[in-house]
């Protein structure tokens, strides 16, 4: 059987039980185990569990847990719930201040924290509640959520940034900084498309109404309400750049100070730190066995000689360099439909890398490139981890095709950012010029 | 005419150098010599399987070769840790060349992984070496260095001083970098280049902590033993040539790595003092013994390894 | 048909009782955590087990969590079909897709199995500076794996006596923090 037709069937089959309704873990899982049966017999299982105790091994994820157990404590203690009266009550003339206050602190997150996941389900628990009980419209909330959790990977620290020089031999540090501007390029194109979706459609996000936008003295009341969060961020990163920590360390700050905050607002309880490591558990134990199955299924897919189907493409395409790159985003974008960034990376690079240089392209911009075009993988249906993680928070009310439909709009402004970034390079190669 | 393909798992990222010359070179060799009767079907790190597992499944057949470091096979064989490379002990790599080869190292390790089923063929010989952050003058420079370590290496610096952590490679360019370590070691020049970490760390720290064996071929015993007697003897010898043309090649390429590195980054290399030499002398001789005592074959390779550094000069005949 | 409603509410309270225990481990990865920062930053001596405890407790965790999240109904599927069937042809489905469930956890079970054999068996440890046995660990796979297995026989045996019609509905998962997120 061709490569070609393995995996028109590998990943028909995905899309088919997940329509059915099983949950994503055990069609990834089931399905990984079905076509390692087939093509290398039963011996190949092996790969399943063993990947599963690689995935148990891996220590950066460790920040997942304790990041969503930050997010948790910061919910019920109402730290949360004042941080977004206060945007309200200053941002709410503006219609979509919200949103955009949420991609905001996304991007800071972010900068916090090397991996997505952790922020996706932290923001569904934080911003989404304080959105949807100000009328907001549920998509455009949980779109702006969507792209504001897979910046993680675009600014720096990122995991993601780390293994894609490792695979291409490219200066980390480059990467880093690179990542910057067009990780705020990111933040200012979502800001755009919310002020003027809002500006024409002002039910999606309505502004608060002027007789509820408080005098200047209850605005500055308000503002106490960033002190614990700005705590927060500061003792995470803070920790980060000093060198006190590692980034998988700081999330650890970051739990100590939400319970510096829940001690500050009378709700250090003991119901309410159970309560809080319980929902925890679920939401992590939730994204781990995604994580489990999605690399056995990566392992088995690549165990299927991907790499040389993606070589055969390679050859055949017309268009000159330009049309090359182009191609190549494709792809990207494609597999990011149905794989997870790391094992597209593995199929993809070592194909991808030696043409891009041969053509005279700078790594690092192709690099920066490629993290944006995983960050849009995201969130692209039919299985991208954000939608997942997201639905695992939402209440029943929303559905997974709100989910889905939700990020539309946000994959498009994701696509003009690659665009811009394409046509202007030093976007991302000026700042890594300039530092090194 | 009926061909074989082998799945080959590698330790190696497919940037690397080895994975080009190495395993690259291999399959290339392998393939031309049995004109075409043994394949070999290349994956680079972590695709099938991570490091740590790549010897049980090739010792289960799930697939049939694949590149490990000794490290990883720690609990299978008790040769390993001494394979993996006693601190402190060789001080250039033809030493361990000739370890390895005329004095039957490799043999006792291809005994001991024939228990397992496994054939083993070392890839070649380097050093491991570390980079810091600032140069090492003193006894005081050294034990302030927090240093990023693992496995042996990591109680060896610690019980010499330094205060060795460890931090996984995700994290460790960020961690050199914002100053959580002041020094860490990943491989040596070519791998310390290949993590960015001279950006980080301008000094090179001569000399090596270990020089030994680190990368190896494993084969499973079950599939080379299906290959017809003549093919299974070009793999082989294959294999053994691999090691004397890579050994001498790696060195040229560290040395490139360095230079480059010296140019480009403006990497400074810098010896550790006569002080800080004697201690980690002596507590690398108190930590052989450890692994002398992992099994009898153990003692008997420690012995030799003792002989040999006795005949050299660089271990009085009472140690 | 008390006999299986007792079996499906036994499998759930047992992994409900698993989850609630293995869940405060996230106590002993922060302070694990925090704990080698204090060593190797104020202390200036860090010590070795720290990083490699919080990661061996965090994939005991994690992989411990496949039943408890199960029997909370937390695995996330998609709902597009599924939101627009009723009960009984819902359970239908599940019945047909649990093919795919079991083969992914018998899998696990029996190859988690062995790894965690092969781990005893050599008494395994991680040959790091620390060197702890690594064998507890890997144990916890063909636990996990069981445990979910079971909460997928209790969830089949649930979805047959909808789809025949025995019981109405799905028997309520046990109350708990998921609960009041989502009232
Ligand atoms: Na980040
Ligand atoms: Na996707």
């Amino acid at each position: 059987m061709s490569i070609e037709l393995t995996t028109l069937l590998f990943f028909g089959a995905l899309l088919f039980f997940l329509v059915l309704g099983l949950p994503l873990t055990f069609v990834l899982g089931g399905v990984s185990v079905v076509f390692l049966y087939f093509t290398w017999g039963i011996d190949s299982f092996y790969l399943v569990a063993s990947q599963i105790w690689g995935t148990m091994e891996s220590f950066t994820l460790v920040a997942i847990p304790l990041f969503v157990f930050m997010a948790m404590i910061l919910e019920r203690t109402g730290v949360a719930k004042s941080l977004y009266r206060m945007m309200y009550l200053w941002w709410g003339g503006t219609r979509g201040g919200l949103a955009i206050g949420t991609v905001f602190i996304c991007a800071v997150f972010a900068a916090m924290c090397g991996i997505s996941g952790a922020a996706v389900v932290a923001m569904g628990t934080i911003a989404l509640p304080s959105m949807l009980e100000r009328g907001y419209d549920k998509h455009m909330a949980l779109g702006a959520i969507n792209i504001g959790g897979g910046l993680g990977i675009l600014i720096p620290p990122s995991i993601i940034m780390i293994l894609y020089s490792l695979i291409t031999g490219v200066s980390v540090g480059q990467m880093f900084a690179a990542g910057i501007l067009p990780g705020i390029l990111l933040v200012v194109l979502v800001a755009i498309y919310v002020l003027v979706r809002c500006y024409f459609q002002p039910h999606l996000a309505p502004a608060l109404p002027p007789e509820e936008r408080g005098d200047w003295p209850e605005k500055f009341r308000a503002l106490g309400a960033v002190l614990l969060p700005i705590l927060i961020v500061v003792m995470v990163l803070g920790s980060i750049m000093a060198g006190v920590t590692t980034p998988t360390e700081a999330a650890a700050m970051g739990v100590l100070g939400a319970l510096i905050s829940a001690a500050v607002y009378r709700k250090f309880t003991w119901t309410l730190i159970k309560e809080a490591s319980l929902r925890t558990f679920s939401l992590t134990g939730m994204i781990m066995w995604i994580l489990f199955a999605a690399h056995a299924f990566s392992a088995a897919y690549q165990s299927m000689d991907a790499q040389a189907m993606i070589e055969g493409w390679m050859q055949a395409i017309p268009g000159g360099p330009w049309g090359t790159i182009i191609a190549m985003q494709v792809i990207l974008f494609l597999m990011a439909m149905v794989l997870d960034p790391v094992g597209i990376m593995l199929i993809t690079l070592p194909v991808f890398m030696p043409i891009v240089e041969a053509l005279g392209f700078d790594p690092i911009w192709f690099g920066i490139l490629f993290v944006i075009n995983m960050e849009i993988g995201y969130m692209t249906p039919p299985f991208g981890f954000n939608l997942f993680y997201l639905k695992g928070v939402v209440p029943s009310s929303i559905t997974m095709q709100d989910i889905y439909r939700s990020v539309l709009p946000y994959v498009l402004v994701g696509i003009v950012g690659l665009a811009i970034i394409m046509i202007f390079p030093q976007i991302a190669t000026w700042l890594p010029d300039l530092v090194f | 005419q009926d061909s074989t393909t082998w799945r080959v798992q590698s330790h190696w990222p497919s940037s690397s150098s080895s994975y080009e010359d190495s395993l690259v070179r291999i399959k290339n060799v392998i393939e031309e010599r049995t004109d075409g009767r043994v394949k070999l079907k290349l994956y680079p790190a972590g695709a099938l399987f991570k490091a740590q597992q790549t010897f049980d499944a090739v010792k289960r057949g799930t697939i049939q070769m694949g590149t490990i470091a000794p490290a990883y096979a720690q609990n299978q064989m008790s040769l390993a840790g001494i394979a993996s490379g006693l601190p402190f002990a060789f001080r250039n790599v033809w030493e361990v060349a000739y370890f390895h080869k005329n004095l039957g190292f490799e043999d006792m390790l291809r005994e001991e992984a024939a228990e397992e089923g496994i054939y083993w063929s070392t890839d070649k010989v380097y050093p491991t070496e570390m980079v810091v952050d600032r140069p090492i003058e003193s006894m005081e420079d050294f034990e302030g260095l927090k240093i990023r370590s693992s496995g042996a290496l990591q109680t060896f610096l610690t019980e010499a001083g330094a205060s060795a952590s460890y931090i996984p490679g995700g994290e460790l360019y960020t961690a050199l970098s914002s100053g959580v370590v002041d020094g860490a070691h990943w491989g040596a020049a070519q791998g310390a280049a290949s993590m960015s970490l001279y950006e980080v760390a301008k000094y090179h720290v001569k000399p090596a902590l270990n020089i030994a064996g680190t990368d190896v071929f494993i084969i499973n015993q079950k599939a080379l033993d299906k290959l017809s007697p003549e093919d299974a003897k070009t793999v082989k010898d294959a294999l053994n040539e691999q090691f004397w043309v890579r050994t001498n090649e790696y060195l040229y390429k560290e040395q490139l790595a360095l230079a480059g590195a010296m140019e480009k980054d403006g990497v400074k290399i810098t010896e550790l003092p006569p002080e800080v030499q004697k201690k980690l002398t002596e507590v690398a001789q108190a930590s052989w013994e450890e692994q002398g005592e992992r099994s009898d074959k153990a003692a008997e390779a420690l012995d030799k390894v003792k002989k040999m550094l006795t005949r050299l000069g660089y271990l009085d005949s009472d140690a | 048909m008390r006999v299986f409603t007792g079996f499906i509410n036994g499998i759930t309270r047992l992994n409900d009782w698993i989850g609630r225990a293995v869940a405060l481990l996230i106590f002993v990865m922060f302070a694990v955590l925090l704990l080698g920062v204090l060593y190797r930053y104020a202390l200036d001596a860090p010590r070795v087990w720290t990083t490699e405890l919080t990661q061996f407790v965090f994939g005991f965790y994690a992989v411990m969590s496949g039943g408890y999240v199960m029997a909370h109904r937390g695995h996330v599927n998609v709902d597009l079909l599924y939101s627009a069937l009723p009960l009984r042809a819902r359970a239908v489905l599940d019945v047909l897709t649990s093919s795919l469930f079991f083969l992914f956890m018998v899998t696990l079970l029996y190859y988690g199995g062995i790894i965690a054999w092969e781990s005893v068996d050599s008494m395994e440890t991680s040959y790091s500076a620390w060197n702890p046995p690594v064998w507890p660990f890997k144990i916890a796979i063909p636990v996990a794996a069981f445990l979910l297995l079971m909460q997928g026989i209790a969830k089949l045996v649930e979805d047959i006596a909808i789809a025949v019609g025995a019981i109405d509905g799905p028997l309520d998962a046990p109350a708990d923090a998921d609960k009041e997120e989502a009232a």
